[in-house]
């Protein structure tokens, strides 16, 4: 019967979010109790359904045809992203009970907050990928509502933008599955590949590609990255830090389940699928440190960030490699801690300051240190200074990178990644620097202290604190990665 | 005697340490000198604000650098590397003045670089060699270095990148730009500790990959050796022309760094017979830790007083000062390498390597690849003669750091009066912690066969060093003629371009103008321009046209094939009623003022209301004629199925 509760997230997310969004709430506090409550069972169902064995679930009844079955499996990797989604979904989500107070229509936030909640999280159980698409898809038109929330004119054309390049990546995916499922593949998600091909010919390649870079687009891989820049900085802060953190990895999670757990990362090495695919993911990173250094806006910057991050993700699952896999694994969960305190903090800043430019900050840090410490450690993560977390997702990745023997992309893969990763250095070291130093201009005494309150400030305090100690101590977390690598290879 | 610890899986790879003979003797100076400058941090911060933050971080800084010294992997060295030169910048910027957050910006971005660059290396090499372990790279590493022409130049290119982070923590040309710029503005402390022992961890860095990495590697010591020939002259000339007391003293780090990097050198040239060259730079990075160490805190005790690092400036502030004036004097004898001085024994070592070369390479004993005998010697007969022409300028600076501030007067009668009258210039504390700093460098000078000799044979082991076959007479003629033909050239440069060329009338006595030319600064001239101008111009262009790529193509689809049609101007004749109707609500709201801005027109939005519906009535119809001929066709087949059935 475990089993049933894969479904559990997905039916309590969907009732607790319409509630929230068709009740009459009188007062806000029983609308936080709703949703923080329901953040908290999803977590809750989620660590259950971790530490039970493997179960698997078949819905015959939802089936479109016999190929089309609605199937959901709890294997590792499932379990490992479900907790990560459903553990910053909650930090997030106890962050917008303090920033949404500065914004109108709270319930149709929460709403749709849990909605999409919920589809991540069932997503994640996934058993095929007919399953995951249409969870997918349903995750991408549950979240527009929250980059529209403000319904400016800019915010509107904004989650326009989301959704289109979001429906045209999904076509191209879409695309991949018919072209596999007229062929009389099941699609299921087995480890290692399911398809039983010794290779793919010509149409096959392209419609592998094409799936690459439909789900891609989700994890704004260069060129189809243009929606994250543009989304980011309209949307609340604590949806810009569920978007960038873990929406994103959403489209990294399809990516691993097309490319190991559907055609078998054999069938592609070697392929012009695989370099064009890693030579993508190099432009991206680089291209996306380079905007972030010089974008003024801090949530934009941000947004850049992780164009640039996300790829480093990418590029280690390109490279068709344990060792490089099992650091893109680590940098998806590092990356989704690190990127969501740091949405959070400039969620802190614009709600307590107004400030949403770097060039205002100057300073800052003497007003809100709890929050800019936070920052500056997670900044340093991200940088991948020892010995933080991003340090080790970094190493896996280089290592496994310099290991794969792909002429040329062997080296200088690593080179990209360390170069971005001294933009990385530039665009938010100098802000923390700034924060904390602004030199002799600002009167440091008499300034007074703007600190957020307890529900903003303890989910970045813990998602900090796990942003470094993982890299000191990730014992566990190595050994679970491994263990998956071990099973796709 | 030797211990290791591993800590399994920390930071993923694993940390490993070791305690043995040079470990042990570097962690013991880094503890020592912990210990005097957070005791003359007492005094020196008394009235700094956010005392706090600078004590977190000199420890956090303290707990760093052990880790570099006691690690035996080069993934812990690395570690350890970064939290130190992270911590240590928090110490430098002190005191937040502009200038200050400048030269840490400079000091940060540096160690920020120069780190990723050796991560690089770092991923080479484990890629190459399979290991980090700094005890089994050396097997790792020998066949690699006479393999194939491929693999030694992979093994190189590694070798360099790692070299990079290192060598700009060590002050290596030229990468020495953080040096002379961040030791002016740290609050003297940390002054002392980043020129005393930081810097050194970029040595241990650099004794690593030489001893372990590319051991007896002619090429490799070659290069090096030029590198830190570089540096001491560089360093040297730099500070003859410096008129701020701590840029002095950074800019003497930066050439005795030189020096020892060319020791470092000297250790791959000579093979097998490099016994020398080992101790020598052993020794030179322990006592020029002890010498910095003493005459930054002497010169910190003119700052903590004055506010003030001009040499104008401070000038006569050390007369009638007996127990500063010994101090410094002790620490200026000890670099400038008196004998019966502390740096005298290293620099004889290091002097006597370069000898030692030269003769074998005499008794073509040692030839090297790329230089044929005769090119060698002359080269390094330049080399040994450019070494003491390094000390010579030692001695120079030294002398006119000593003699500004201990015996010329100040320009100005009432600043001398008032300096004569600051007896009471240090606590006890401080000035005990002065006495003992300056102490030792005598007594490690005089008795060098009972102290240096001993730390020398202790950290040997780690470097691969033997005992040299005879022991070294430091006080020999021939040992002795080297330290005085330094002297001499000292002296003369002093006297020749210090007195003449260097100083300038002031108004009534002579003063010390800042002869070097403004312009002449690798920083501004070079890596400022070329990182943060050209490289983000050029790429930001390109990565903003690629960033606009997608959404720029979208775009001209949109202003070109896929331009969205005009609505039509004219109604249609037929669309009676809403004319009519639209024309009535025009004429009212024109007279009424209703509607926003009274200029629309109600006739098109009627007639395009009713459009709509017209269209909508016709899709209707015809699938609803569709749907009934479907039934039909339905009924018909039914009945015929009943029918023949």
């Amino acid at each position: 019967m475990t089993g049933m509760w894969m479904l559990f997230p997905l039916a309590l997310s969907l009732a607790g979010g319409l509630a929230a969004g068709l009740l009459r709430w009188r007062s806000r506090r029983g609308l936080l109790w709703l949703t923080g409550l329901a953040l908290a069972a999803n977590l809750a169902v989620t660590l259950g359904l971790c530490l039970s064995p493997s179960a698997q679930l078949s819905l015959p009844a939802f089936a479109v045809s016999p190929e089309l079955l609605i199937l959901f499996k709890a294997d590792g990797l499932g379990k490992l992203f479900a907790l990560l989604f459903s553990f910053v979904w909650l930090m997030a989500g106890i962050a917008a009970f303090e920033y949404m107070e500065h914004e109108q229509d709270n319930p149709r936030f929460f709403c749709f907050y849990l909605i999409v909640g919920g589809a991540l999280s069932a997503a994640c159980w996934a058993g095929n990928l007919f399953t995951y698409y249409i969870l997918f898809e349903l995750m991408t038109l549950t979240s527009m509502p929250l980059v529209l929330h403000s319904l400016s004119h800019e915010s509107i054309m904004a989650a326009l933008k989301y959704l289109f390049y979001s429906m045209g990546g999904a076509f191209l995916t879409l695309f991949g599955i018919f072209l596999f499922l007229t062929e009389g593949w099941t699609l299921d998600f087995v480890p290692g590949g399911c398809l039983g091909l010794e290779s793919l010919n010509g149409r096959e390649l392209l419609a592998a590609f094409l799936m690459v870079l439909g789900f891609g687009t989700k994890a704004g891989l260069f060129p189809m990255h243009g929606w994250l820049p543009t989304a980011h900085p309209v949307a609340p802060a604590p949806a810009s830090a569920v978007l960038s953190g873990v929406i994103t990895k959403a489209g990294v999670l399809g990516i691993i389940r097309c490319v190991y757990y559907v055609l078998g990362a054999g069938l592609l090495r070697g392929s012009w699928v695989q370099l064009a695919w890693i030579v993508l993911t190099l432009i991206t990173v680089f291209m996306g440190s380079m905007m972030a250094y010089q974008e003024d806006l801090l949530k934009k910057r941000m947004a850049y960030s992780t164009v640039s991050q996300v790829s480093y993700v990418l590029f280690g699952l390109a490279a068709l490699h344990p060792v490089a896999y099992v650091g893109a694994l680590l940098h998806v969960v590092f990356h989704s801690l690190v990127k969501d305190t740091l949405f959070l903090s400039a969620g802190a800043i614009i709600i307590k300051t107004g400030k949403t430019r770097v060039s205002q900050l100057a300073g800052i840090g003497r007003e809100m240190p709890a929050t800019l410490w936070c920052f500056t450690l997670v900044s340093i993560t991200l940088i991948g200074i020892p010995p933080t977390s991003a340090f080790l997702s970094k190493w896996y990745l280089a290592l496994g990178a310099l290991e794969s023997g792909i002429p040329t992309v062997r080296w200088l893969g690593p080179a990209v990644l360390l170069l971005s990763a001294l933009l990385t250095a530039g665009y938010l070291l100098t802000v923390a620097i700034k924060a904390f130093l602004p030199g002799d201009g600002i009167a440091m005494e008499k300034v007074k202290k703007h600190e957020p309150g307890i529900a903003m400030l303890l989910p970045m305090l813990v998602m900090t604190v796990l942003a470094v100690g993982l890299g000191i101590w990730p014992g566990a977390l190595l050994d679970a990665v491994q263990g998956l690598a071990g099973l796709v290879f | 005697m030797e211990w290791s610890l591993v800590l399994k899986d920390v930071c993923g790879m694993g940390l490993s340490f070791r305690v043995d003979g040079f470990r042990l003797l570097f962690a013991g100076i880094t503890s020592y000198m912990w210990l005097m400058t957070s005791l003359f941090s007492k005094e020196y911060m008394a009235h700094a604000r956010r005392k706090g933050r600078y004590y977190f971080f000199l420890a956090l800084t303290y707990i760093a650098t052990m880790g570099v010294f006691l690690s035996d992997d080069l993934f812990t060295t690395f570690v350890f590397f970064e939290m130190m030169s992270l911590a240590s910048y928090v110490c430098v910027i002190h005191d937040e003045k502009p200038g200050t957050l400048r030269a840490g910006g400079v000091y940060l971005a540096v160690a920020v670089i120069g780190g990723l660059v050796s991560l690089m290396g770092l991923f080479l090499l484990y890629d190459q060699a399979g290991t980090l372990a700094l005890g089994q790279l050396r097997e790792a590493c020998l066949p690699l270095l006479s393999g194939d022409a491929g693999e030694r130049k992979r093994l190189f290119i590694a070798g360099f990148c790692i070299l990079f982070g290192f060598g700009a923590k060590a002050g290596m040309f030229p990468l020495h730009i953080w040096l002379p710029m961040a030791h002016p503005v740290a609050p003297a402390p940390a002054s002392a500790l980043l020129s005393g022992i930081i810097t050194k961890s970029g040595i241990f860095g650099m004794l690593a990959l030489s001893a372990d990495i590319f051991p007896h590697d002619g090429m490799w010591g070659f290069i090096i050796c030029l590198f830190g020939v570089a540096s001491m002259l560089l360093g040297g000339v730099l500070a003859i022309f410096s008129v701020d007391i701590k840029r002095s003293l950074a800019c003497s780090s930066m050439s005795q760094l030189g020096m020892i990097i060319c020791g470092i050198g000297m250790q791959g040239l000579l093979g097998d017979e490099n016994a020398l060259a080992v101790r020598g730079t052993v020794l030179h990075m322990v006592n020029h830790s002890n010498l910095k160490l003493a005459l930054f805190m002497a010169a910190g005790v003119i700052v903590m007083n004055l506010h003030k690092l001009n040499l104008n400036e401070i000038r006569g502030y050390g007369r009638k000062k007996p127990l500063l004036k010994l101090c410094f004097l002790s620490g200026a004898l000890g670099i400038a390498g008196i004998p019966l001085f502390n740096g005298y024994i290293s620099k004889t070592l290091l002097h006597e390597s370069i000898v030692e070369f030269l003769k074998l390479s005499h008794e073509g004993g040692w030839t090297l690849a790329f230089l044929s005998q005769n090119q060698a010697a002359l080269l390094f007969r330049l080399i040994e003669w450019l070494f003491l022409l390094t000390g010579g300028m030692t001695v120079a600076y030294m002398t006119k750091l000593f003699i500004c501030v201990f015996v010329e007067k100040n320009a100005d009668p009432k600043v001398q009066e008032e300096y004569d009258s600051m007896g009471h210039y240090c606590t006890p504390l401080t000035a005990a912690v002065l006495a003992i700093t300056a102490a030792v460098l005598p007594v490690l000078g005089m008795l060098p066969y009972a102290t240096q000799d001993r730390l020398a044979d202790m950290a040997q082991t780690f470097l691969h060093g033997l005992s040299p076959s005879h022991a070294v007479n430091y006080f020999s003629l021939v040992n002795l003629k080297g330290g005085f033909i330094s002297i001499v050239l000292g002296g003369l440069i002093y006297l020749l371009i210090v007195r003449k060329l260097l100083m300038g009338r002031g108004e009534e006595t002579e003063i010390y103008p800042n002869r070097w030319p403004e312009k002449l600064d690798l920083l501004t001239l070079i890596y400022e321009p070329l990182l943060l101008k050209i490289f983000p111009a050029v790429f930001g262009f390109c990565c903003r046209a690629l960033d606009f790529a997608a959404d720029g193509l979208i775009l001209f689809f949109r202003r070109t094939t896929h331009r969205q049609l005009r609505e039509p101007e004219e109604l249609p004749a037929d669309y009676v009623l809403p004319y009519y109707l639209g024309r009535g609500l025009n004429y009212a709201s024109a007279r009424f003022g209703c509607g926003k801005d009274g200029k629309r027109d109600y006739r098109q939005l009627l007639a395009r209301r009713r459009s709509l519906s017209r269209e909508a009535w016709r899709m209707f119809q015809a699938s609803a004629s569709f749907s009934l001929m479907m039934f039909g066709i339905g009924m018909i087949v039914s009945v015929i199925y009943l029918i023949v059935g």
